[in-house]
């Protein structure tokens, strides 16, 4: 019995695109949790970012043939994940209530927020206090690597926007995490 | 229109509005960072340029090159922080897996239908592509320290009996003799075709493609 787990990226990607399922699970295991975990921080909802991840995963399936470099699926997955994230997140009825709601998925609550033992805690407390729409865009572009205009694409607003979100999300990242230098 | 909830006390759409011009949004004064001139999304607008083409004025002002270690800072711990988030939930949910394995489609992957032989004239049996690379890839895969990668069938499958030539690509564990490993990967892909399809196998290329190591987790090499 062979252990596929040993197996790089680019083998699995090249067994899937050859139809072996269970290739392709072994890639989503490997990176599922990084997928889910990415999609969380953008949508601020688990039940999205599952939903997300597995309609982005199905729709690699299909495609992963026409994928030039195989090595490089971690990276392709991952924008696929934006735009099935981004895509919930345009469908979504804008709620002011609701967005409060999926706040409390990211983070660890306002009453945790002032003794943050780590960096990343205070970081992840700073990125669920944001405004959803400059959450999305921070997340995009720090983290999936995102031009103002491909986020712009990607959600449906203008680059202007985009902009004006991210110059919001970074004056504030910046001087809340300003203690922690 | 946007699904923006608004900050307390600022105005969205006024600066949205300015599109190019960003100099000064959230800073005091005219004359930005640290006297540079330049606002704190200009200094962004540089990282991500890279740094280039320098700029003198950047450069050599020390609370600009603090500014702009910030803002790396927080980028990478953005990343960090989600790498975390994953180490954090390191497993799948079966039943999104058991979900996800039900609604992906095996047929857009089956390929050609490579004709058998019938005893019957009325009867047409026939095997898949993708059937066909399972039983290569099974064959190769059972050779000690070796994993199979791209498994490509080249030739006319129309009739029976028809020649093909077959290009795999395998990965051998660190350490395996790998010109050994090839060959017999050759062979058992080539007597398992000749046992259980009607193919010519005209050749089996192997190439080694990769080598992958045996981590301690069973993870990736």
């Amino acid at each position: 019995m062979t252990d596929l787990a040993a197996a790089s990226d680019e083998l699995l990607a090249q067994r899937s695109a050859d139809g072996d399922t269970v290739a392709f699970a072994v890639l989503v295991r490997r990176h599922g949790p990084y997928l889910r975990a990415f999609a969380t921080r953008l949508t601020g909802s688990a039940a999205d970012a599952d939903d997300a991840v597995q309609e982005a995963l199905i729709t690699a399936w299909d495609a992963l043939s026409s994928l030039e470099d195989l090595a490089k699926v971690r990276a392709w997955l991952t924008s696929i994940v934006s735009r099935k994230a981004t895509d919930r997140i345009r469908r979504r009825k804008p709620s002011s209530e609701l967005d409060e709601q999926r706040m409390d998925d990211l983070g660890r609550g306002p009453e945790q927020r002032a003794i943050a033992s780590s960096q990343l805690a205070a970081l992840a407390d700073v990125l669920a206090a944001l405004p959803e729409g400059q959450r999305q865009c921070w997340v995009l572009k720090e983290v999936g690597g995102y031009s103002y205009d491909e986020i712009a694409t990607e959600l449906g607003v203008a680059p202007a926007v985009v902009r004006g979100r991210l110059a919001r999300a970074r004056a504030t990242v910046i001087s809340e995490m300003e203690v922690w230098r | 229109m946007t699904m923006e909830t608004p900050p307390p006390g600022g105005d969205l759409t006024g600066s949205d509005l300015n599109g190019g011009d960003l100099a000064g949004d959230d800073l005091p004064g005219d004359d930005g960072i640290g006297g540079s001139g330049y606002s704190l999304d200009e200094l962004s607008d540089y990282l991500d340029r890279g740094r280039l083409p320098a700029i003198a004025a950047i450069d050599d002002n020390a609370e600009c090159q603090s500014v702009l270690s910030s803002l790396e800072r927080v980028s990478a711990l953005s990343r960090d922080l989600i790498a975390q988030d994953a180490e954090d939930n390191p497993t799948v949910d079966e039943s999104w897996l058991g979900a996800l394995f039900a609604s992906i489609s095996q047929e857009a992957k089956a390929g050609r239908d490579i004709p058998l032989a019938s005893p019957d004239p009325r009867t047409r049996l026939s095997i898949t592509e993708g059937a066909v690379r399972e039983l290569v890839r099974a064959a190769g895969d059972s050779v000690d320290g070796v994993l199979v990668g791209r498994c490509q069938l080249d030739g006319d499958v129309d009739s029976v009996g028809d020649s093909i030539r077959v290009s795999i690509s395998i990965s051998v564990l660190l350490g395996t003799p790998v010109h050994e490993a090839a060959e017999t990967v050759r062979q058992r892909v080539y007597s398992e075709l000749l046992s259980h399809t009607e193919l010519t196998v005209e050749a089996v290329d192997v190439t080694v493609a990769d080598v992958h190591i045996m981590l301690p987790g069973g993870d990736a090499s």
